[in-house]
């Protein structure tokens, strides 16, 4: 089953916003102040044109899969070592993400809620949206963003006017080492174009406009922009101490209405969007154990899926614990190795394996299964 | 091989038991015996005197050889005649006709005598419209046919007929455009129908669970229509439609979710209005569905979310309540489901005694006894009235309302959003016969907006709509 490009542009929006919420912002604070705006912004435009590259070594692939893909290029030993570093990155980001959520739901949402009550149906929601295939994640993503988005706007554009410009002024007082060494420490938060590795063989292309990804990223990038600037602008030198960035701009409104309270709700629409990125993200994991370990079917990959979703929430003090692997310049190394040095080398060998070929004409493209609702004959070029 | 017409009426009645309603009459035609078989209770009495007994009987000019083609040919030449062995004759004589058996003819002479009492054409009670035809299928497929043949005047329309059911052996009318609808989606249905093995089709329901992909699925898959204008709209866009003999309810192929969401009101009124309607018609689904779930969850869990003075509200008028928020709002959806399904089988003019009696004494009094509070039944109260905005929706929208009640007593918010994604990715994973569930809003089709929440005119509705599944002549009209 295929997604469209739009489906493809709208999954690269959710993951580009997905981690950016949650206590990133309080923590590129720490180390390269105000400044982290422009951290965020670097390695926002690196994943877009990271995804720019990815997209269009995966439209050159045709048909093949990542595994495929990776096999004719650089044989079955390697491909199968990239897979596994792109699982652990994957794992990665699932965890990013799922303590991200128990951090909003147990912590903040509920004044008790057992780990339990909160990870068993995300777990099954999360291995259900797995089991029916990337065409499901996509569809729903498809639905929420939209959402997700006018909620993230309502809530930041109500304490735009809180916002203090001058505190981001002097720009750069520190140089740009302070910069270089957040980017590199909280890369984990990034590399959000790295999952489109895992749609080789699975987007189709027809009816592509390269536009569309620019406006996505565009979007994403802006609304990254505007929340990271209301929020230092705001909070200034408490930044760090504010470790939810959406729920604690919320809160900060010089507005006193009665809907203030509604916002909170508007909060909660932001679980669906990391539900998704989770479910997204996931479905890399399963994926790449599937080319992994030569398994066919879904049923066993979707269960350790979903094994390892509620082993996340199990395992000791998950805050804590995960905060300090993330952090740790091991994690580093790995999240820059995968995001970063694999897709070059994916499509470096790409480009010298099928360096005379050049992405197929709409024509010659297979019909494919999310445009099913075109005409028959549109189908078929006929 | 010749027949002996007294021999042939014994086979016959033997065949159908003896049944007490299988009339026969005996007429003497040049010396040649000749029985006429009919049902009596489903022949028109006076069509069959005029056209076939009495030109019989009062045949005057000589006759000499072949009475049988005497008679086919000349006697009874004013009327459609089938030439058939007796199953075939048999078969026929259910249906309505009459047998005219000849001594000696090679085969039974019969003809459409069938006297179609049905209910008068009204407006359907679940299609009311403000503007627009009010005309409304009825229980008979002729008439039914003949709405549909009435407003199509093109060679385009294909009508296949099947028969359905090996007792009740039901007539049923495929119907489709041919240069719209998809040809394969068309097979597929008819070869599913064909494929039916059932003893009786009483309604066109019993067609449902065949027919959709997903048969043990709560929500809806099959369209349903009971107006002729609605038929042909659908029809127009690509889907094929089913009729049943016996039931005014016309079935329709593929089927997307936003179909329910959209009346034939819609394309008579101005487009601002009906953008203005439809979003609230999707607001009354999510009031419908979510908020007594959403209203629980808030008093149980969330109450720091309510404004403070709402809050103080609350907290005054359930003092005392006995219940938890979840019992006390199952206990008001219980009673408003009874006191729906008496109404709706009651008598009229007992209908509107228990709608004062349920809603004002009933609730009243639950209300001062302390078993309820007022914002439960004002929330229950909102949802049961939104339920109604999408009628044929309703018994699905009830079973999603418990179960968001349920979620939102054991999960809170986070439950009820996580029902919300479940119930989108489950609706995500299926197309009904090659249309996507969720069209045109997943997968998004940019040209069918014209006709989602909002209404473009008519005449800008230039193309067929992509969401479903039709095959060719794709361009619908020209633009202005």
């Amino acid at each position: 089953m295929k997604i469209n490009y739009r489906q493809t542009c709208i999954l690269i929006f959710l993951s580009q916003i997905a981690l950016k919420f949650l206590a990133l912002p309080s923590l590129l604070y720490t180390k390269s102040e105000s400044n982290s705006i422009f951290v965020a912004l670097a390695l926002m435009i690196l994943d877009g044109v990271y995804a720019f590259f990815i997209l269009n070594m995966a439209e050159i692939s045709g048909e093949k899969n990542i595994y495929e893909f990776l096999k004719s290029c650089l044989g079955t030993v390697v491909s199968k070592i990239f897979l596994a570093l792109l699982l652990i990155k994957f794992a990665l980001s699932m965890a990013n993400i799922s303590k991200g959520l128990e951090f909003f739901v147990v912590d903040n949402l509920y004044n008790e809620l057992s780990w339990f009550a909160y990870i068993l149906p995300l777990a099954a929601l999360i291995g259900y949206m797995i089991y029916k295939g990337i065409r499901n994640i996509a569809r729903v993503g498809e639905i929420v963003c939209w959402f997700v988005l006018v909620g993230i706007i309502f809530i930041t554009a109500k304490s735009f006017a809180n916002a203090e410009p001058e505190s981001f002024l002097p720009l750069f007082k520190d140089g740009l080492k302070p910069l270089m060494e957040s980017g590199f420490k909280y890369s984990s938060w990034f590399g959000s174009s790295t999952f489109l590795l895992m749609l080789f063989g699975k987007v189709d292309f027809k009816n592509k406009k390269k536009s569309q990804l620019i406006r996505y990223l565009l979007l994403a990038i802006l609304l990254v922009q505007f929340v990271y600037y209301v929020f230092y602008g705001v909070f200034q030198i408490t930044s760090p101490t504010h470790n939810f960035c959406l729920s604690d701009l919320s809160q900060f409104s010089s507005l006193h209405t009665s809907i203030e309270e509604l916002s909170w709700l508007v909060v909660a629409l932001w679980i669906v969007a990391q539900a998704v990125q989770l479910a997204l993200y996931g479905y890399c994991f399963q994926q790449a154990l599937k080319y992994i370990f030569n398994i066919k079917n879904n049923v066993w990959p979707t269960l350790v899926v979903m094994l390892y979703v509620f082993t996340l929430s199990v395992v000791g003090d998950l805050t804590i614990g995960l905060e300090q692997i993330f952090l740790s310049p091991a994690v580093s190394v790995i999240t820059i190795c995968t995001q970063y040095i694999l897709p070059i080398i994916v499509i470096v060998a790409g480009k010298i394996r099928y360096k005379n070929k050049k992405p197929p004409k709409q024509a010659e493209q297979h019909s494919l299964v999310e445009d099913s609702t075109k005409p028959a004959h549109e189908k078929k070029g006929a | 091989m010749k027949i002996k017409a007294e021999k042939v009426e014994e086979q016959i009645k033997a065949k159908l038991h003896e049944s007490s309603d299988i009339k026969s009459r005996a007429v003497k035609f040049f010396g040649c015996n000749v029985i006429i078989m009919y049902i009596a209770d489903i022949t028109d009495n006076k069509l069959l005197n005029d056209t076939v007994i009495y030109p019989i009987t009062s045949y005057t000019r000589r006759v000499a050889g072949d009475k049988y083609a005497a008679l086919r040919d000349k006697v009874l030449s004013s009327i459609e005649l089938n030439e058939l062995d007796i199953d075939g004759a048999t078969d026929k004589l259910l249906h309505g006709h009459t047998l005219v058996i000849v001594d000696d003819a090679p085969k039974i002479l019969t003809a459409d005598m069938e006297k179609i009492t049905v209910r008068a054409i009204a407006e359907p009670p679940n299609n009311l419209v403000i503007k627009g035809p009010r005309e409304g299928f009825n229980e008979s497929l002729k008439y039914n046919l003949a709405l549909i043949r009435r407003r199509v005047k093109s060679d385009d329309l294909v009508i296949k007929n099947l028969e359905l059911g090996k007792l009740t052996k039901t007539q049923i009318s495929v119907l489709y455009f041919d240069s719209v609808a998809d040809k394969k989606i068309v097979s597929e249905i008819v070869d599913k129908l064909n494929k039916i093995d059932i003893d009786g089709v009483v309604d066109s329901h019993y067609l449902i669970s065949y027919l959709q992909k997903n048969p043990h699925s709560l929500f809806k898959q099959v369209g349903d229509t009971e107006k002729p204008d609605i038929l042909l709209g659908k029809m127009l866009e690509g889907r094929i439609g089913i009729l049943v003999d016996g039931t005014p309810i016309a079935l329709t192929l593929p089927f997307i979710i936003i179909e329910d969401l959209q009346n034939s009101d819609d394309y008579y009124g101005q487009p601002i209005h009906v953008a203005l309607v439809r979003i609230l018609r999707l607001v009354g689904v999510v009031i419908a569905v979510l908020l007594p779930g959403i209203y629980i969850a808030l008093e149980i869990y969330h109450y720091k979310i309510i404004p403070l003075s709402f809050l103080v509200t609350i907290m005054n008028t359930t003092q005392g309540i006995p219940f938890s928020p979840f019992v006390e709002v199952i206990f008001v959806i219980l009673l408003f489901e009874i006191l729906y399904e008496a109404n709706l089988r009651m008598p009229q003019y007992l209908g509107i005694a228990t709608s004062i009696v349920g809603a004002l004494i009933l609730g009243e009094t639950a209300v001062n006894a302390g078993l309820v509070s007022p914002p439960t039944v004002m929330i229950v109260a909102l949802s049961g009235i939104t339920f109604y905005i999408i009628p044929s929706q309703a018994g699905q929208f009830s079973v999603l309302r418990a179960l968001a009640c349920l979620v939102g007593a054991c999960l809170g918010i986070y439950g009820i959003l996580l029902f919300c994604v479940y119930i989108l990715a489950y609706l995500s994973s299926f197309d009904s016969y090659n249309s996507a569930y969720l069209a045109p809003t997943a997968p998004y089709i940019a040209r069918d907006q014209k006709d989602f929440m909002m209404r473009a005119t008519i005449d800008e509705m230039t193309n067929r709509p992509r969401s479903i599944a039709n095959n060719r002549n794709n361009l619908r009209r020209r633009g202005k």
